[in-house]
């Protein structure tokens, strides 16, 4: 063997592997542009190959060097126009390209392999070409799309294998670090973002990002010398300065740390060009692949993992999706299908949607499968909705294909890529139309590295749980914990407004000592932990703060552990064990049957709840109690009084960075004014891009309240109305009122942005609401922002004054809950009425819920807004109000915006 | 793959250099090569789920690295941590792991040709925890198989 140098080797396997990296969709390119030949791309896959040529007959690895050879060769005619790419000699010159990077990866090894097939079949090719040489141009009259439709490759695609399992990469990291000398005519500028899913143990980062890292740690070795400095002469201010530079130093430093992780998502798309044509040709259909978003930048652990599922999908939606050409003929589609597959930023997070143009899943289908196969119970799937249906094919021991193929689907298939992707931390989701296609939509977050977390107590020992994990905490005071928790068989239950939630305690699900419970006077803790499978309540001992933590893995000993996602380091030092939520659930037997079992009796609670109001209860002076319904609440946060400061007859909040106005109730109500407290609450909510604080010095209770609101007595500017709660007289607010009255401007700004222009009628809304209170404080928010509202008491009424009393509105905004007709039933009849069903609807509820939402959108709401909730309702209104002036395209179905609680 | 080659010390290729440490009344020995570095055993977090012979994680700079209890995986009764016990961090293959002895003893070089097997009156299970017996002064050292002890199937 002449290798003598293993660095020039492994130079050559990561050099040799960036020229193959874009081969293949170089390759699909050039076999789509048929006669038609684009030189510049040609010459591109040329120089590649002729350089991989000329390496490995300089490292004598005579075998790569021939097959590079002849596929060199077969390029060159393609590059002189003798020869047409077409499927065949295409299929053949992908499987050259596979066997070279088989064999450069294991480079040490390829002088022993057999690849005469190949070179036979390359040569093949090649004789043909010279067979045919001069008429190769007028043979080309065959389209290359009918050939490909006549030529499905006669042999199993071999290459699937390979793809199936990527050739490990032996490149020592060390590797890539040197400066790539280039024996070749590379192109290193082109190449630099698309690293080859070969060399995963190597990263490209760009000079900038270098200097700036460089830079970054110049500031750090400054301030840990200011550090240091102060601690010696024990100065406190300048300490304070030093501390305060090394925070800031080191949150650009993670940032920059983290930007060289970041990776353009393209290098995991670019392999399913090849995927989608090779299986589509196998399996007899046409299929093409449109991809956006390749430029997305995601975390390089996500790139990692992300392959396999998103591999599965788009199998799936090429194998069951789409149809064959002759069933898409008669149903009068394009006979070629198309898989669409896109990546896009949302909310801090990666989302990636494969959609394809197929025939959909049929719910019906579904769900007769589930009962045959006792994966659920009759009753349970009469009550399902369609969309839930639909994700029946996330459940275990699902395949949807009739019948079993090679490619995809032997029921072993989206449970799992479900489980992959809840791994790492994201979720997926499904929404098919029957005939019309299929779209699944992955969301992922940008990085596993650092995720906040809420560190909690248990048995003496911290732990930290994800907050992607956590849905809200409940606190039981000790007198109510009896009250609240029951037992239903061995099981412990908590009654959650209205609803029976399982519980888990942390300290046994661990196996861990439990605390002395002994103790009944001390308040209980529970998390309410949600899973997208699962969801129940965890009981922990306490719960400290939330903070950023970054994973560490946990060695090779404690893998076995469900319970355990790995392990990070706190503050003071210690290692902290971070909780797998999922696992603690099955670990603890929380089954699935509690979700179906929960969301129906959400369910039930929804035909209640929507006359009920949640609120929260808060008192200023022990005579003045005070509610905000919860749909309004952002979060709630406890802060000390001395972070408040006066500016100019505004109380300021400093916090996080930045400061939030505060408004309270003493300052602008008739009220006593607050009693001095060290410690104060703060109710924050939105108000367009704004968040305002409302102060509650004192929180009282959660409350269900079945309406009976006082609107008068009480009534003034930020009261909404009063009334009885536990013998005690409570005014419930309305905070963006409050707000209005305070800082009139806010509001000011906004109206001026959507004042009507001149001469234009104003918007006509159509309000039905049973709740007299409801409705006059709604219809008053349209008043106030120049809306005219048509008022009715029940969905009976305003479909009547619809149909056939000539009233006509722009948009419609209903209760669920009604007397003769409820919301769903008035939406229904809207979307069935040809004059009517262009029109928005909006639904109002006390407190949405995802089963409600659901329903609702399957209905035809275009929105869910919560009823007290303002500054939401009102921008709804408006986005739809506009969405429908402007002229109607193809449009695709309306997102559905969930109400801001 | 040792790397004798790289160590800094000049031992020559028939001799070994032994850290040596006791578990119970058991003077045991380690390559020096295998040993990064010795730590009291402070602030171990315990963890659920695990083995008994793990004692739980440490952070080391930044690492989180598993402890074991080498008197456990030994067959002994798990000790208590005394101002003695140290753990001696150890490489391996690949990952750090941190073994808790109750006492360091010295660093001794014996020649290689006086490590014998272990004799036969030792049980075969533990047999295989040891590759071989080393006899020096007063006392015998008995040389630790790191691989097979801290296999993980055990």
């Amino acid at each position: 063997m002449a290798i003598e140098d293993e660095e020039l080797l492994a130079e050559f396997i990561v050099e040799s592997n960036e020229h193959l990296a874009d081969i293949e969709n170089e390759l699909l390119a050039i076999e789509e542009a048929g006669a038609s030949i684009d030189v510049d791309l040609v010459n591109k896959v040329f120089r590649g190959v002729h350089s991989i040529k000329g390496a490995a007959g300089f490292l004598g690895l005579t075998t790569i060097k021939e097959l590079a050879h002849s596929l060199e060769n077969v390029l060159n005619k393609v590059r002189s126009q003798e020869l047409v790419p077409d499927a065949e000699n295409t299929t053949v010159m992908l499987r050259a390209g596979d066997t070279l990077r088989v064999l450069i990866n294991d480079a040490t090894n390829s002088n022993g392999t057999d690849v005469s097939d190949q070179i036979a079949d390359l040569s093949r090719v090649l004789e043909a070409a010279e067979a045919g040489g001069n008429t190769a141009q007028s043979a080309a009259a065959p389209t290359p799309s009918a050939a490909e439709v006549e030529a499905p490759t006669p042999e199993p695609i071999a290459p699937q294998a390979a793809e199936a399992t990527p050739p490990p990469a032996p490149v020592p990291a060390e590797v890539v670090s040197r400066p790539a000398q280039a024996p070749t005519a590379a192109e290193p500028a082109t190449t630099k973002t698309s690293s080859s899913p070969a060399v995963e143990s190597s990263i490209r980062v760009s000079v900038g990002v270098l200097d700036q890292l460089m830079n970054l740690a110049g500031e750090l070795v400054l301030s840990r010398n200011q550090l240091m400095q102060a601690v010696i002469s024990q100065e406190r201010m300048g300490l304070e300065a030093a501390a305060a530079d090394l925070d800031q130093v080191t949150s650009s430093l993670q940032e920059a740390i983290m930007q060289t992780r970041m990776q353009p998502i393209g290098s995991v798309f670019g392999k399913f060009p090849r995927i989608v044509r090779d299986l589509s040709s196998q399996l007899g259909k046409q299929c093409k692949i449109e991809i956006e978003g390749k430029d997305v930048e995601v975390d390089k652990t996500i790139i990692e993992a992300i392959g396999d599922p998103l591999t599965h999908l788009i199998r799936n939606s090429v194998d069951h999706g789409v149809e064959s050409p002759e069933v898409r003929a008669s149903r009068k589609k394009n006979p070629e299908g198309t898989v669409w597959l896109r990546a896009f930023h949302q909310a801090g997070k990666v989302c990636i949607e494969i959609q394809d143009d197929g025939a959909g899943i049929d719910p019906a289908k579904l769900k007769s499968k589930a009962v045959d196969r006792g994966l659920i119970t009759a009753d349970r799937i009469e009550q399902m909705s369609d969309r839930e249906a639909v994700r029946l094919i996330f459940h275990p021991g699902f395949s949807t294909a009739e019948k079993v193929s090679d490619v995809s689907g032997r029921g072993v298939g989206m449970d799992v890529v479900r489980t992959n992707i809840e791994k790492l931390g994201g979720s997926v989701d499904v929404d098919s139309d029957v005939g019309v296609g299929t779209n699944i939509r992955v969301t992922l977050p940008l990085t596993l590295a650092i995720i906040p977390s809420m560190i909690l107590k248990c048995s003496g020992d911290r732990f930290a749980l994800p907050q992607a994990n956590i849905a809200e905490l409940v606190r039981l005071r000790p007198g109510e914990v009896s009250s609240r928790i029951d037992r239903v068989k061995d099981a412990e239950v908590l009654r959650l407004r209205g609803a029976l939630l399982p519980l888990v305690r942390l300290d046994t699900a661990l196996g861990m000592a439990p605390t002395d419970r002994a103790d009944i006077n001390s308040p209980m803790n529970i998390i309410v932990v949600e899973t997208g499978q699962v969801r129940y309540g965890l009981i922990v001992d306490g719960i400290h703060d939330s903070e950023e933590i970054v994973v560490k893995p946990l060695g090779m000993h404690l893998k076995t552990s469900n319970c355990l996602a790995g392990a990070t380091i706190l503050g003071n030092g210690r290692v902290a064990l971070i909780l797998d939520a999922a696992g603690i659930a099955a670990e603890s037997g929380v089954q699935l049957a509690h979700e179906a079992n929960e969301q129906e009796e959400s369910l039930n609670q929804g035909n209640e709840t929507n006359s009920v109001q949640t609120l929260l209860l808060f008192s200023s002076d022990p005579a003045d109690r005070f509610a905000v319904p919860m749909g309004v609440i952002a979060r709630i946060e406890r802060v000390r009084c001395d972070q408040i400061d006066t500016v100019g007859g505004q109380e300021l909040l400093q916090y996080r960075g930045t400061t939030l106005p505060l408004v309270a109730v003493d300052a602008h109500l008739k009220v006593n004014p607050r009693p001095k407290l060290d410690r104060i609450y703060v109710i924050v909510f939105t108000l367009g891009e704004r968040e305002v604080g409302l102060v509650a010095p004192q929180l009282e209770d959660i409350c269900e309240i079945v309406c009976a609101i006082d609107d008068q007595t009480f009534r003034e500017p930020g009261v909404a109305g009063s009334m009885v709660i536990d013998e005690r007289v409570t005014r419930l607010l309305d905070v963006f009122e409050l707000a209005e009255v305070t800082h009139p401007q806010w509001f000011a700004e906004a109206r001026e942005e959507h004042a009507p222009e001149e001469g234009d009628a104003p918007k006509r809304i159509l309000l039905a609401e049973d709740s007299s209170f409801f409705r006059r404080q709604v219809a008053g928010f349209f008043k106030n922002e120049g809306f005219e509202t048509y008022e009715y008491e029940d969905g009976a009424e305003a479909w009547q004054a619809l149909t056939t009393g000539g009233v006509e509105v722009d948009i419609v905004v209903s209760d669920i809950e009604m007397p003769n007709m409820d919301g769903f039933e008035l939406c229904q009849n809207i979307r069935h009425n040809s004059a009517l069903q262009h029109l928005p609807c909006v639904a109002l509820t006390s407190l949405s819920s995802e089963a409600d939402i659901n329903h609702g959108k399957e209905v035809g709401f275009d929105d869910y807004q919560v009823k007290m909730h303002r500054e939401n309702l009102i921008r709804s209104v408006r986005s739809l109000l506009a969405a429908a002036g402007e002229p109607k395209k193809a449009k695709p179905r309306r997102k559905l915006v969930q109400a801001g609680s | 793959m040792t790397t004798e080659t790289s160590s800094a010390t000049f031992v020559d290729s028939r001799s070994l250099r032994l850290a040596t440490f006791y578990v119970g009344d058991m003077l045991l020995g380690l390559e020096i090569d295998q040993v990064q570095e010795i730590n009291r055993c402070l602030d171990v977090t315990t963890v659920p789920h695990a083995p008994n012979w793990v004692r739980g994680v440490i952070n080391l700079r930044g690492d989180v690295v598993t402890v074991i209890d080498l008197r456990t995986v030994l067959g002994l009764e798990r000790g208590t941590v005394t101002k003695d016990s140290r753990n001696l961090i150890v490489n391996l293959s690949g990952e750090l792991v941190g073994l808790c002895v109750d006492r360091i003893a010295d660093i001794i070089t014996v020649a290689k040709d006086d490590v014998i097997p272990p004799p036969s009156n030792i049980s075969v299970v533990d047999q295989k925890f040891f590759s071989g017996v080393a006899t020096i002064e007063q006392d015998i050292v008995a040389v630790l198989n790191l691989n097979e002890a801290l296999e993980t199937s055990n």
